[in-house]
């Protein structure tokens, strides 16, 4: 069954150095339950796709179904989290994660039960009243997370969520992300620069073009899970899209030079 | 050495090198005003210029004393603090709603916005002459003076804070349910917090310099005026013993009372 569905979408931006054809004729259907990685050189799009289906800008054509539903802005069946953790300096950890829950009207006290447990997958129990200026990049990044999962979003949009993480924690990450997605079912858009990453995860990775907006190639990854970032099956079909990638990034590269 | 030792040990010379710093820090400036002291008195002694021009220092602590205690400065310090802090609070009252609307209604800035930013060029104290007409020679002169003063730069302020908003921040809120009134409530006034609590210190000073201008016109209690009063009885210790009392007051709020809550806000907020 389709959970989202881009129909024609486009989207351009006026910028100094001319126009920038982020998303050209996206024309994609994402499945209920799906897990998807997007990859693609830095600059060409994957943060702009991430935010159409959020619905914090309108495509400047087509059109973008949730559940056969037009997206008209954004709404908390799809939460994402954003490329740079974007949490509230004038609030704690704790209520940092609650907020959404605030938002949607629940009491102070269960809000903040929900938001604990939460901190307690992303390990980070024990700073619950700390201040944001006082974690690192890599504890923002799991605030972040914990706060886009505390409203348990049908459809979680991550844009590249464990990019600043040590190896191990990210390891950890991965494995947390891996079993609620196959335990809740949840629909998954992950954009990663990291090739190895996209398919430790994803079932299926879409890998953009580097300068028109277009996606390039799709592969379906049909590993068993749970996987380890350093399966040898799973390197040899890294390897695979990674080459496709260097083409993308030495056009960019070339039109530099 | 235990774990907890280390970090006692840690912290308590982390404690000891920054009250190093502070004490030597504070020396420096006691030396300075110690010379400076000295400086004055011996220039005093010389009498290159009478004593009626430049007195010596102690003669102005001696008026100031007196003054203390006879009560001259605490009623001077009373009517005019009671003028200030009334014209300070109107002018926030209607100054933080009307910066935050100015932020985020572009009509509205592009009128009112725009009229705030031409009569912020007016110095404060040219309202006085058009405030004694409309309300005579009395407080409400005074306290319009105090108004004009403050309420454009604390407007002002606070609509540059909206509009310098991260936008990630209003991202991030409108992707996790905020809208409307939760928008402003939760995100929009905090977020501008830093730069409300800037427009409320500068709107402090425009008041306190407004009030200062207006009452050395011409009001009859108050700091300004007996600055004044002393002008006219030629008694020079009076007159700078004033202004110290003046520069006391200015430096106790902007430093100790904003300076302090601003300092814990822009760390808080990442700004510094
Ligand atoms: N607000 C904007 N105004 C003008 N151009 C923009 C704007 N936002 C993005 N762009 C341009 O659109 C293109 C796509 O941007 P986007 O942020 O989607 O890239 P990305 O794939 O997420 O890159 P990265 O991997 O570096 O995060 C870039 O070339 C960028 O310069
Ligand atoms: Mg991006």
């Amino acid at each position: 069954m389709p959970k989202i569905d881009l129909i024609n979408v486009n989207k351009l931006y006026i910028g100094k150095n001319g126009i920038v054809h982020a998303l050209n004729d996206i024309n994609l259907t994402i499945e209920d339950g799906e897990f998807l990685c997007i990859v693609g050189p830095s600059g060409c799009g994957k943060s702009t796709f991430l935010n159409v289906i959020a619905g914090l800008y309108p495509p400047d054509e087509g059109q973008i179904f949730v559940d056969d539903m037009p997206v008209k802005g954004p709404g908390t069946d799809r939460v994402l989290m954003f490329q740079e953790p974007a949490l509230f300096p004038w609030l704690n950890v704790l209520q940092n994660v609650a907020f959404g829950l605030r938002m949607a009207g629940l009491l102070k006290e269960e809000s903040y039960e929900r938001a604990r447990a939460l901190l307690r997958i992303v390990k980070l129990s024990k700073f619950e009243n700390s201040w944001i200026h006082e974690l690192s990049g890599g504890m923002k990044q799991r605030v972040a997370l914990a706060r886009a999962l505390a409203l348990d979003p049908n459809i979680l949009l991550m844009d590249e969520p464990f990019a600043a993480l040590d190896a191990q924690t990210r390891d950890m990450l991965h494995e947390e992300l891996e079993l609620l997605w196959l335990e809740t079912g949840k629909t998954i858009i992950f954009v990663t620069h990291n090739v190895r990453e996209a398919v430790r995860l994803g079932s299926r990775v879409i890998l953009m073009t580097a300068r028109d907006g277009k996606i390039k190639k799709e592969y379906k990854i049909e590993l068993p899970r749970p996987r380890h970032i350093e399966d040898t099956e799973l390197i040899k079909i890294a390897k695979i899209i990674r080459d496709d990638l260097r083409e993308e990034v030495l056009k960019i590269s070339e039109e530099v030079i | 050495m235990s774990v907890h030792g280390v970090i006692k040990k840690v912290e308590e010379e982390k404690k000891n090198d920054l009250k190093m710093r502070r004490l030597k820090n504070f020396f420096i400036k006691l030396v300075f005003f110690i010379i400076l002291f000295l400086l004055w008195s011996i220039l005093a002694s010389i009498e290159y210029w009478s004593n009626f021009l430049f007195p010596q220092p102690k003669e102005i602590f001696i008026t100031l004393w007196q003054g203390l205690r006879d009560g001259t400065f605490i009623f001077a310090i009373y009517a005019s603090m009671k003028r200030l802090i009334i014209g300070y609070f109107i002018s926030l009252i209607i100054g933080l709603p009307l910066g935050l609307c100015l932020g985020r209604i572009n009509w509205l800035n592009e009128t009112i916005g725009s009229l705030t930013l031409g009569l912020q060029a007016l110095p404060s104290i040219c309202w006085l002459p058009l405030a004694v007409l409309w309300f005579g020679l009395n407080e409400m002169a005074i306290i319009f003076v105090v108004i004009m003063g403050s309420v454009l730069a604390i407007a002002l302020s606070v609509r540059d804070g909206v509009t310098s908003i991260s936008p990630i921040f209003l991202k991030a809120a409108r992707v996790l349910g905020a809208n409307n009134l939760k928008l402003y409530t939760h995100v929009l006034i905090p977020a501008t917090l830093p730069s409300i609590l800037t427009g409320a210190r500068l709107g402090w000073t425009f008041a306190w310099r407004s009030l200062m201008a207006a009452e050395l016109l011409y009001v009859s209690t108050g700091l300004g005026s007996i600055l004044m009063m002393g002008r006219e009885l030629h008694d020079m210790s009076m007159v700078i013993s004033t202004m110290f009392v003046i520069i006391g007051i200015g430096l106790f709020f902007d430093r100790f009372l904003f300076g302090k809550f601003e300092h814990y806000i822009s760390i808080r907020w990442g700004t510094k």
